[in-house]
């Protein structure tokens, strides 16, 4: 079995906006979402970057207790972009309860928040006498916690898959989603991922030295992705999801389609776990290229993990060259804009991919003002164009080794 | 401790931390107002809180039971005798 798998909703949570209006207006006017870091009177103070991608609007999350009271904060991102995919797709309950639909949903940790009020507990001694856990609190935690409020509010009984791969978390959740439709074991998978804000993510990151700390004065200025004054990553929050359907499906019940996905690769370096590895990134992009059955030339943009690290945006450069030639397709960082969300990053950036290709422009990478020499062989969209997207490659990186590259193509 | 005391502390319990306003004191609490078994471990740790004594393991699972907000009162009602004895 070898079905055709469409996309036939989209919802994100972004640091540059939440509704489709929003977040091309962000990408149109080269709008940063990257404020300064939060203080939590935790270890902010210790922390040497200033700095966040952050999603400082306020979002009435309006569900009812019953679903609520399991949510942490990554889990209402996750609902609500749920909610919201759902409900522009048009899908009707008894397909939703049918067990024909079912879940790839994953974020980094959980819920940090509710994890540092769990331990919070234990190490302050203030509770010693009465149980301190509450019956919540690991269902708000858990690694699956997103996927799973996912199924109880809408009461999906399908297939749940719970990526937590940190930075390709939604990326192999909408690439396993794509697989499990395309191979006949579900019609449909409401695919993503999220991640809230979290201090302790950022000081890991700051402990590795890969994060910027050039410019906490000005935050929009960073990260800077393939430029020459790019001094690291920027983490920030956010969720995506996407309603993945089975082609013939979709066509009967007159669903939108928003773009089809053609190709998925996940491979693993097999080696070191921080150090990103050109031959495993290179490989994941051909394996990509060969699932979709296409021909490199064929791809009109790609959406690069680019999180401004020295080297990272280095290596992915190198793979691309390798994959596509001088002639590559235009490359933007969309991390330039919202900072890395981590667990959403591979989910919210084929959405912007997509909005962009619905409106035939190509966003530059945001803050890329003087080409990395190392990084100038592949073709950087530096300024805002009209350019028709066909097809388009989102890769993704993660620690651990892992890699991934989705391609999605127009539907016309 | 009494009773009119114990149904007005369950009220605001329920209130503050279930959203559940004045229920019935008969109400099936799962079938009416979705207190489920989550809840009821929620609600545990509030009794233990109101009384000032950490429950033992056959005390909790003796909750399971209850599904009224005056089978909760009953419940208190006996821990507290029970506790006040053993502390004495």
């Amino acid at each position: 079995m070898n079905r055709r798998v469409v996309i036939t909703a989209a919802s994100a949570i972004t640091p540059i906006g939440h509704s489709k209006k929003e977040i091309i207006h962000s990408l149109l006017n080269g709008v940063s979402g990257v404020k300064p870091l939060r203080t939590d009177n935790l270890l902010t103070r210790y922390i040497h970057s200033g700095v966040f991608g952050t999603v400082d609007y306020e979002i009435a999350f309006d569900f009812k207790r019953l679903y609520r009271k399991t949510m942490g904060p990554v889990a209402l991102y996750a609902c609500q972009v749920a909610k919201e995919a759902l409900e522009q797709s048009g899908l009707q309950p008894e397909f939703i309860t049918s067990g024909r639909l079912g879940v790839a949903f994953g974020s980094t940790h959980g819920s940090p928040t509710v994890q540092r009020e769990i331990y919070g507990k234990f190490f302050s001694g203030s509770n010693e006498r009465f149980a301190s856990i509450g019956a919540v609190d690991y269902l708000k935690s858990m690694v699956h916690t997103t996927a799973v409020n996912i199924t109880k509010m809408f009461g999906i009984t399908g297939r749940v898959i719970s990526s937590s791969t940190a930075c390709t978390t939604s990326s192999q959740s909408i690439g396993f989603g794509y697989e499990t439709i395309k191979f006949g074991i579900q019609d449909a998978m409401l695919c993503g991922g999220a991640d809230e804000y979290d201090t302790t993510t950022v000081a890991v990151f700051d402990n590795l030295l890969a994060c910027s700390t050039g410019f906490n004065g000005t935050p929009h200025r960073t990260p800077r992705p393939f430029d020459a004054d790019r001094d690291g990553l920027v983490v920030g929050e956010g969720a995506g999801a996407v309603l993945l359907e089975e082609y013939e499906s979709a066509k009967k019940r007159g669903a939108v389609i928003l773009a089809e996905v053609i190709g998925f690769a996940c491979n693993n370096n097999g080696g070191d776990l921080i150090l990103p590895n050109v031959n495993g990134i290179t490989q994941t992009l051909q394996i990509a290229l060969r699932d979709a059955g296409i021909r490199p030339d064929e791809v009109d943009f790609i959406s690069a993990h680019a999180t401004a690290t020295k080297m990272g945006d280095v290596i992915e450069a190198k793979a691309i060259h390798a994959v596509y030639g001088e002639n590559s397709p235009y490359i933007s960082g969309l991390k330039g804009y919202m900072g890395h969300t981590m667990g959403s990053c591979g989910a919210i950036e084929t959405i912007l991919t997509m909005y962009m290709m619905e409106q035939g422009i190509i966003a530059p990478t945001l803050n890329l003002e003087n080409i990395d020499d190392r990084c100038a062989m592949i073709r950087h969209a530096t300024t805002l164009m009209e350019h028709p997207i066909r097809i388009a490659a989102i890769q993704n990186f993660a620690f651990g080794g892992v890699n991934t590259c989705l391609l999605i193509k127009k539907f016309e | 401790m009494t009773r009119e005391e114990v149904v007005n502390k369950i009220l605001a319990v329920f209130e503050e931390e279930f959203e559940i306003i004045n229920p019935g004191l008969d109400d099936d609490l799962r079938e009416v107002h979705e207190f489920d078994s989550i809840d009821a471990i929620e609600l545990l740790i509030e009794i233990e809180n109101f009384l000032d004594a950490e429950l033992t393991q056959d005390e909790k699972k003796a909750a399971m039971g209850i599904r009224t907000i005056n089978d909760i009162c009953d419940y208190i009602m006996t821990l507290a005798v029970t506790h006040t004895e053993s502390e004495s």
